[in-house]
């Protein structure tokens, strides 16, 4: 019997591969509806054991799970290709993936055994960072950065409920496959916006 | 207007949302575990072997696969269960999780049963397993039996995960798998070896390491229901790994580590007199050792007990050592295994191996099959080598000594020995050693 967070893990991984499948060449010009029964069929599939393991265990077995704030890009994406929600507004995306890449690049090189500071035991129950969420979300929610407060909120009230395996909070906010994304299109931003400043 | 461009209901609404998530998440901060202390394992009430006694045994005895990793728990009443994992090769699909208890009444071990492997932990832990290894077994203070064992999905042992299993019967049945997360980075490179141990709540002190880009040392705690509560770095870089921590009392204990650092290649301690909550900068003690692994307990009398491969090179010489000042100094009680410089041909090896064998158990029937299988996992062509290593040592509630280690590769060696045997023999030394002095 699955328990409660194999489940939740396999969702998160099943969203990730529904994003991809609704990527494809020709699915824009599917209805609503076909475009409902894709992501159905794409779901069962991928959950569905095939061998000794679903194909989202085998993806899972690669990646863990995923974050909150990875989940909450992902169905933000997936609900505008599917019932044409408006997109995530594209300065509230690089604003989370700016803050996203700039905790990426002192928590992981930290957390993998650079010095003997460990942000990462921070996220175990640390009030001290809880606190400190707390009040960037709400400096967020009162400068209009909608998105990062809604991703913090999110991967808190995850945490608090024991959404997943992992007990530390940092492992809702973020995960290495969204800081790398937050990394290269912050790189490709500045790039772009290099090329673009006359000389 | 974006969906994202909230109007003001839906702003209030994600402001009620942040209010709802953190009033959620202070109060599982509030409610989480606050420190506690170690608790001192209850060793010493003498009512174990009353002679000064050592014996040795085979815990594995079957041939021709590979063979490593073996720890102990006490079931209590002198009877010890031992794990270990073996297959056709270290890192083979087919390795499995291996046990058999050691019944003192009549002497011996019990046949070996498997309880876990890569198919089963997959399945307990619905996500992909290629490879496992390193089971270490403890008791909590609710008598739960605890197995934390390596599991690997991607990549070699750096790509390791811990995952554990408990059980309520001493061993006979085990739930499923369940993985714990230690790292912010896929989960990724965290392995066990050291000797749990518990803390005065009822949680679990789990020593752990890492060896993906840096090799260090790590300290988790677990509630009684396996939850991460915390984790504390021991060291950092490219020290040390393999952690064993020694418990001296509710406060203090000293943390002994393998070396994977520069030579001079020497054991890492570090120590703690406020229940782990700090530790001091690591550093090298006066044992050699050539990146293995090292074992140890703390007797009640405040001596510490140590088994290594106490050499800068190589894993041919395995050492009882025992310190009578925190770790200082050390001196040898007894040299279980020396091989030093022995690197024959295929049969001498496996006439040399045999007599072992022999050594280790006379009564012992097929000693040759011993020896040819260390021959099958310790000669390549016509070079072979000895190996006594990965030692794992537990002192039992009747104050016996229990040691298993890894035998050429082929099995695990059991030696148990009496509190008073140690005491003699330590007593004997220091009596040659003075009369050496005077003469």
């Amino acid at each position: 019997m699955p328990q409660f967070t194999d489940l939740t893990g396999l969702l998160g991984i099943a969203s990730v591969i529904s994003a991809i499948v609704m990527m494809l060449p020709g699915i824009a010009r599917f209805s609503t509806l076909h475009k409902g029964i894709l992501l159905s069929l794409v779901f069962v599939l991928v959950l569905m054991p095939l061998g000794e393991l679903p194909l989202a265990a085998y993806v899972r077995g690669a990646t863990g799970d995923l974050s909150i704030t990875t989940l909450v890009l992902i169905w933000g994406g997936l609900l505008h290709r599917w019932c044409g929600l408006a997109s995530v507004d594209a300065k509230q995306r690089d604003a989370l993936l700016t803050v996203v890449a700039l905790i990426a690049v002192a928590l992981y090189p930290l957390s993998l055994g650079v010095g003997m500071f460990d942000p990462y035991r921070y996220g175990f129950a640390c009030v001290a960072f809880i606190i400190a969420l707390f009040i960037i979300a709400l400096t967020a929610w009162i400068r209009r950065s909608d998105l990062i407060a809604l991703c913090i909120a999110l991967a808190a009230f995850a945490w608090s409920i024991g959404w997943y395996e992992s007990s530390n909070l940092w492992d809702y906010l973020v995960d290495p496959f969204l800081a790398i994304y937050a990394v290269w299109v912050i790189a490709f931003s500045m790039k772009k916006t290099r090329l673009q400043t006359p000389a | 207007m974006s969906y994202w461009q909230q109007q003001p209901k839906q702003r209030k609404l994600l402001l009620l949302l942040v209010a709802i998530s953190f009033s959620a998440a202070f109060y599982k901060a509030m409610h989480h575990p606050t420190p506690a202390t170690f608790v001192v394992p209850v060793n010493d009430q003498h009512v174990g072997a009353q002679r000064a006694i050592i014996r040795s045994h085979f815990v594995s005895p079957t041939q021709n696969i590979s063979t490593h990793a073996a720890s102990l728990v006490d079931l209590g009443n002198g009877y010890i269960r031992a794990f270990w994992f073996a297959g056709s090769r270290e890192g083979a699909k087919d390795v499995q999780i291996r046990t058999a208890v050691f019944d003192p009444v009549y002497d011996r071990w019990s046949p070996e049963t498997a309880i876990a492997d890569r198919n089963s932990t997959q399945n307990g832990l619905l996500r992909f397993v290629k490879k496992i290894g390193n089971p270490v077994a403890h008791q909590a203070s609710d008598g739960t039996l605890w197995l934390f064992y390596v599991t690997v999905s991607i990549g070699g042992w750096a790509g390791s995960s811990i995952t554990a299993m408990t059980s309520h019967d001493d061993g006979n049945t085990w739930s499923g798998a369940r993985r714990l997360i230690t790292s912010p980075f896929i989960n990724i490179s965290t392995l066990v070896k050291g000797t749990p141990f518990n803390y005065s709540d009822g949680s679990i002190g789990l020593p752990i390491y890492h060896e993906f880009i840096g090799k260090f040392g790590e300290l988790l705690r677990l509630s009684s229901s396996g939850e991460v509560i915390d984790k504390q770095r021991l060291t950092s870089g490219k020290l040390a790994i393999q952690p064993v921590p020694l418990i001296l009392d509710a406060q203090r204990a000293l943390m002994l580590m393998r070396h994977t650092g520069a030579a001079p290649k020497r054991v890492i301690s570090a120590v703690t007199t406020d229940a782990g909550q700090h530790w001091s900068t690591p550093q090298k003690i006066a044992l050699s050792n050539p990146d293995a692994a090292v074992a140890g307990v703390a007797l009640a009398d405040g001596r510490l007990l140590a088994v290594l491969n106490d050499t800068e090179a190589k894993r041919e010489v395995l050492s009882l050592v025992v310190s009578s000042d925190n770790g200082k100094n050390w001196e040898t009680v007894l040299q279980l295994e020396d091989q030093h410089g022995q690197h024959p041909q295929p049969a001498e090896y496996v006439r040399l191996a045999t007599q072992l064998a022999k050594d280790t158990e006379a009564t012992l029937v097929d000693a040759s099959a011993f020896g040819a299988s260390a021959r099958h996992n310790k000669c390549m062509g016509q070079s072979c080598e000895f190996e006594f290593s990965y030692p794992y040592l537990i002192q039992a509630k009747n104050s016996d000594f229990h040691l298993v280690y890894t035998w050429n590769r082929s099995h695990i060696k059991h030696v148990s020995f009496s509190r008073k045997w140690l005491d003699q023999r330590i007593t004997e030394l220091r009596k040659e050693v003075s009369d050496a002095a005077v003469h």
